[in-house]
């Protein structure tokens, strides 16, 4: 029932969107995209061709062009690749994949580290551990995917010869313990960013909830401490938590593509990005979307988790 | 309790992912995974320019003539072959028993429908005019004869590689080369899959004329940067590895075996000689004087190269200080400058890859700070390869910064830049009369001594005018573990040495 | 969101933020950043940031060379300092254009409410929608590689962030009886918003402020570093550490420092941040 309650909005902003990713890209001029048709004769059948001018609604006005790309997307057809001639979506079903196991890779371990350090920091206000774990927070914060990447596959690769993703990658179903491999360190650079706000939140949520009443009953009755601190404490923090990582599983989409790019896996970030760079227009265009569906649908989810743990919200 | 156990077996589980760092599982000794930064572009190889294509797509196809070592010329599908006398006429017998990788047999009517392909004007094929002097041909049970305007002995040297490659009759008339169609050649390697961006996957060609190669599997993986190449290398996670970056190449230890070829191919900036301000032959003058090539060649490929003029085939070579201002000088260049009316200076947008090879944009920054020093702005147009390639060949920038294959005779390494109707003329933007008259000059002999003076006087013609600036002549690095014998690495780059390889 | 409509007196949270170790150390950090910046904006860098000296090439760091040298011979430090004025440029400008924007959205929509609010809504919903550096990535793709298309693409990513940060606070304060009075008194709406909503918004603006000027950062090293950004030979933080990757095995300076710049002024802006935050919301002081 909520869900349908909010069917109006979400389609209001899915429609933004396609209106929005239209513009961003359409500032790019039409012409371009007929010549980069050209270029490659020979490749696209002519089937192909005629399908993409559809894709792109070539000789229509602007409004024409967009209808003709949001029937042609609505109907399934993401359009192709005019370098391979591969459907886009074909592109996108296996890359899709990816950067959804490495954002929930990144976000399991995020979650897990932020709770962890965020615990340890409140455990004593003020302490030197409470300044250890604010400190990791911070550089966690503010170290860049990219350096801790580069830095990692550095170290890794010159001093252990440990290098996982120069090996063609796997998914799970081919390769499990590979797939595992290569995911390790992408998904930790990930989790570790993303373990910054969560630890934050964790913190402050603890400290927070530890005041409450029902909190000293139970340290009146005898409770053992570690009981009291994940039984009771942990427990009534749990809404900012999940909140804040519904938040960051957005962003682990968006770190996705820098950390796909140095790892070299395939998924959404790095289609886009390779897209953008050879001037793949549908690619860029379809991709874009899907990945915003994606997003929108997470964020869905997380509202429904949010209202699932919270019985106040109704 | 019970929360405890389930954080302690988060904690363990997270553990687990630290126990992994055991070695990636290695590949069986029969596959070998290469490591390149570039991706192959397309899949017809008549028009494949791209480095990375012409790698890949030389396992998987054979031409009539083959480059051995030492640059020698040898039989490939053709076994021998002969000149007529007035050498218009050459005929070339072709090898028995080849097969195409669906089954079907090579003979001279594919060798024949392959050539006339590579003529058809409508291919756009990167070689044309290499073997543009052929006026018609002959398919005669194993032989084909090739019938020429002028003579022409070079146009064997111009038989050789991907842009030659043979195809099946059969599937040029059905219009089945490039684009999704699977790549069907007589090479060592079968094609399997292509995934953009991923890899390539070729498997060993039972049927092949030199038997079956002893490595079954080739994967050819685009790992985005060499760095991460060498990382793969020492983690044995890939068997070889294609570097262009002289900073990974030092970096290569002894646990790796290194094959180091001085290249054919060449680093030049590329002038558009029509469009202002290099449509005046004192600023590229200019140009060519402020350039101190061997400060670019220190910094910008840290020592690993040559100076080098227009010819690098090894018989031609052309001398390197045969030029206006063999050193730098940088009075000179302003004399230049002065001359063209642009004392003040002059600024150009120059054209340069950031992925073609990995000293591209440290090349242009170097040759741009060297420049600034003659008030000469050479601005930046950096732009993925995938961008590069297409606007390289429509001749769509006022100079690009360039690494262009050679070859070992001159003949087809310039004539399909630098006569009139070479189908790289376009991008070249220079041709002459006394530039046509003398390639033509070079193809009457097959002896280097007859040919020599026709190609001093084009080196000589190119660059007084400075119609490109040669720069240097690069490395060739393939990095490999040490179980890999039985390989050799061609000046060319082609890795079909592959084919007699195995491991350990 | 309530609590920030009593700002504090001036006087007394600038006495409060000094109280803070961590907000007197993020501002330090911030400081020397951005001198840094200014000394390279005037040019008075040690070294030229182009400058090629290909004899002293990937030379560590020593007296001369503060932080070494790349592989042209340039100086690391000269670099970093300047590739920390482009980045903070960047920064400074789409922020500002952010918060101009999205303030002014934020309250007018907030404010007036009706579709103009909806309208409003939707849109930053929109934006919302798309992870940030992709959006910024899709953006420069079509605007180009110069600083002001970074910072209009960064700009636009960041506004609707704006827009939530005022809108809020306009919608408890409109409804509060001083301002309801003022507008049945028949004050002009400009006069209204400008005396009476603002200085109600202005705290946590300024705290997103310094937020957004450390996630801005971030985003601009992201697209250099992808090459998406400022182009080479200029120095800029993200396309250093990018062209130290081949370097960095043997040359852990070409990495180590433009990555320290990034971080060092990241972490400043976020405790600056973080202070602003403590010292402009008086019920968040006891709870410290």
């Amino acid at each position: 029932m909520a869900f349908l309650k909010r069917l109006p909005s979400v389609l209001t902003t899915l429609f933004g969107i396609s209106v929005f990713v239209f513009v961003v890209l359409r500032v790019i001029p039409g012409d371009t995209i007929t010549s980069s048709l050209g270029i490659e004769t020979g490749v696209l059948t002519p089937e192909q061709i005629e399908s993409l001018r559809k894709y792109y609604g070539i000789d229509q006005p602007l409004i024409g062009q967009y209808l003709s790309w949001m029937s042609s997307f609505l109907s399934g057809d993401l359009g192709f690749s005019y370098s391979t001639g591969a459907p886009v979506w074909d592109l996108t079903k296996s890359a899709l994949l990816v950067t959804m196991q490495l954002a929930l890779f990144g976000t399991l371990l995020g979650v897990l580290i932020g709770i962890s350090i965020g615990m340890f920091s409140a455990r004593k206000p003020g302490s030197a551990r409470d300044f250890l774990g604010q400190f990791f927070g911070l550089l966690a914060l503010a170290i860049p995917g990219f350096v801790l990447s580069t830095t990692i596959v550095t170290v890794m690769a010159n001093k252990f010869q440990y290098f996982p993703n120069g090996y063609e990658y796997m998914t799970p179903f081919e390769d499990l313990s590979m797939n595992l491999q290569q995911m390790l360190f992408p998904s930790l650079v990930l989790g570790i960013a993303v373990a910054a706000p969560i630890m934050r939140t964790t913190r402050s949520a603890l400290l927070e909830t530890v005041d409450k009443d029902f909190i000293r009953t139970a340290y009146g009755k005898g409770v053992k401490p570690r009981v009291v601190r994940l039984k009771h404490v942990l427990r009534n923090s749990l809404i900012p938590i999940v909140t804040m990582t519904g938040i960051q599983f957005g962003y682990l989409l968006g770190g996705a593509v820098i950390v796909e790019k140095i790892f070299a896996l395939p998924g959404m970030g790095r289609q886009i990005l390779d897209a953008i760079n050879k001037r793949e227009y549908a690619t860029v265009q379809s991709s874009i979307m899907v990945f915003a569906i994606l997003f929108v649908t997470i964020n869905l989810i997380t509202d429904w988790v949010y209202r699932k743990v919270d019985p106040r919200i109704k | 309790m019970k929360l405890r156990k389930v954080w302690t077996g988060l904690a363990i589980t997270a553990m687990l992912g630290g126990i992994f760092v055991g070695q990636p599982a290695r590949a069986a000794d029969t596959s070998l995974v290469i490591g390149s930064v570039l991706d192959i572009d397309k899949t017809d190889p008549h028009t494949a320019t791209n480095f990375a294509t012409v790698r890949g797509l030389g396992l998987v196809y054979g031409s009539l003539i083959e480059i051995g070592a030492k640059n020698a010329i040898k039989g490939g599908l053709a076994t021998s072959w002969i000149f007529s006398k007035d050498g218009k006429t050459l005929t070339l017998n072709l090898r028995q028993g080849v097969k195409f990788h669906d089954g079907s047999t090579f003979d001279a009517d594919d060798a024949k429908a392959s050539l006339e392909r590579i003529l058809d004007t409508k291919t756009g094929a990167a070689a044309r005019a290499n073997i543009a002097t052929i006026t018609s041909i002959k398919a005669d049970g194993r032989k084909l004869i090739l019938n020429m305007s002028i003579p022409n002995a070079p146009i064997l040297a111009a038989l050789e590689g991907v842009n030659m490659a043979m195809l099946s009759k059969a599937d040029i008339d059905a219009g089945k080369i490039g684009g999704a169609n699977k790549p069907n050649g007589t090479g060592p390697y079968k094609w399997v899959s292509w995934e953009p961006t991923q890899s390539l996957k070729l498997t060993a060609n039972s049927d092949y004329f030199m038997g079956e190669p002893k490595i079954k599997d080739v994967t050819i993986r685009v790992i985005p940067n060499e760095a991460s190449i060498l990382s793969a290398l020492n983690a044995g996670t890939i068997g070889m590895g294609i570097v262009t970056d002289p900073l990974i190449a030092r970096q290569v230890k002894s646990n790796l075996k290194m094959f180091k070829t001085p290249a054919l191919g060449y680093y030049a900036l590329q002038f558009n000689t029509k469009v202002a301000p290099l449509n005046d032959k004192n600023v590229r003058l200019a140009i060519q004087c402020a350039i101190d090539r061997n400060e670019l060649i220190n910094t910008a490929l840290l020592g690993q190269g040559q100076v080098t003029g227009p010819i690098t085939s090894p018989a031609f070579r052309s001398d390197p200080l045969a030029r206006p201002c063999p050193k730098q000088d940088l009075a000179k260049a302003k004399e230049y400058l002065a001359a063209a009316g642009k004392s003040s200076g002059v600024t150009f947008k120059t054209l340069v890859t950031s992925t073609g090879w990995a000293t591209s944009v440290a090349m242009a920054q170097n040759l741009k700070a060297q420049l600034a020093k003659v008030n000469i702005t050479m601005d930046l147009d950096i732009v993925e390869q995938a961008t590069y390639v297409p606007r390289w060949l429509a001749a769509d920038f006022t100079a690009t910064l360039a690494n262009n294959g050679g070859r070992i005779d001159p003949d087809t390494m310039y004539t399909r830049y630098f006569t009139s109707t070479g189908n790289l003329n376009k991008v070249a933007t220079y041709s002459s009369a006394t530039l046509d008259a003398n390639f033509i000059k070079g193809k009457a002999s097959g002896k280097v001594a007859d040919r020599k003076s026709s190609y001093v006087a084009i080196s000589k013609e190119l660059e007084d005018n400075a119609v490109w600036v040669w720069l240097a002549t690069p490395f060739e690095y393939r990095v490999a573990t040490k179980k890999l014998r039985g390989f050799s690495a061609l000046a060319n780059g082609s890795l079909l040495q592959l084919r007699s390889a195995q491991l350990g | 969101m309530s609590k920030e409509t009593k700002a504090a007196s001036s006087k007394d949270w600038v006495h409060y933020y000094f109280k803070s170790t961590s907000g007197v150390i993020g501002l330090i950090l911030v400081l020397i950043m951005v001198t840094l910046s200014i000394i390279s904006a005037l040019n008075l860098a040690p070294i030229d940031p182009l400058e090629q000296n290909p004899v002293d090439a990937l030379k560590g760091p020593s007296g001369t060379y503060w932080f070494g040298t790349d592989q042209f011979g340039r100086d690391i430090f000269s670099r970093s300092i300047d590739g920390m004025s482009r980045s903070l440029s960047v920064a400074l400008l789409s922020v500002g254009i952010a918060a101009l924007v999205g303030v002014f959205l934020g309250v007018i929509g907030g404010f007036f409410g009706g579709w103009l609010d909806g309208l409003v809504v939707r849109a930053s919903d929109v934006i919302f929608a798309f992870p940030a550096i992709l959006l910024a990535l899709a953006i420069v793709n079509s605007l180009g590689n110069s600083w002001i298309d970074t910072s209009i693409a960064i700009a636009i990513v960041y506004t609707p962030i704006f827009i939530r940060v005022a809108r809020g606070p306009v919608l408890t304060v409109k409804e509060m009886d001083y301002v309801k009075s003022v507008r049945v008194l028949g004050f002009s709406t400009p006069r209204i918003l400008i005396r009476h909503v603002m200085p109600n918004v202005l705290a946590p603006i300024v705290v997103q402020i310094a937020l957004s000027l450390s996630w801005a950062i971030l985003t601009e090293s992201g697209l250099s570093f992808l090459g998406l950004g400022t182009q080479p030979p200029d120095a800029s933080l993200g396309l250093m550490v990018s062209e130290a990757q081949p370097l960095a095995a043997f040359a852990w300076w070409s990495l180590f420092f433009p990555s320290l710049f990034i971080t060092v002024v990241v972490v400043g802006l976020n405790l600056v941040g973080d202070g602003l935050r403590d010292a402009l919301d008086p019920a968040r002081r006891s709870s410290g």
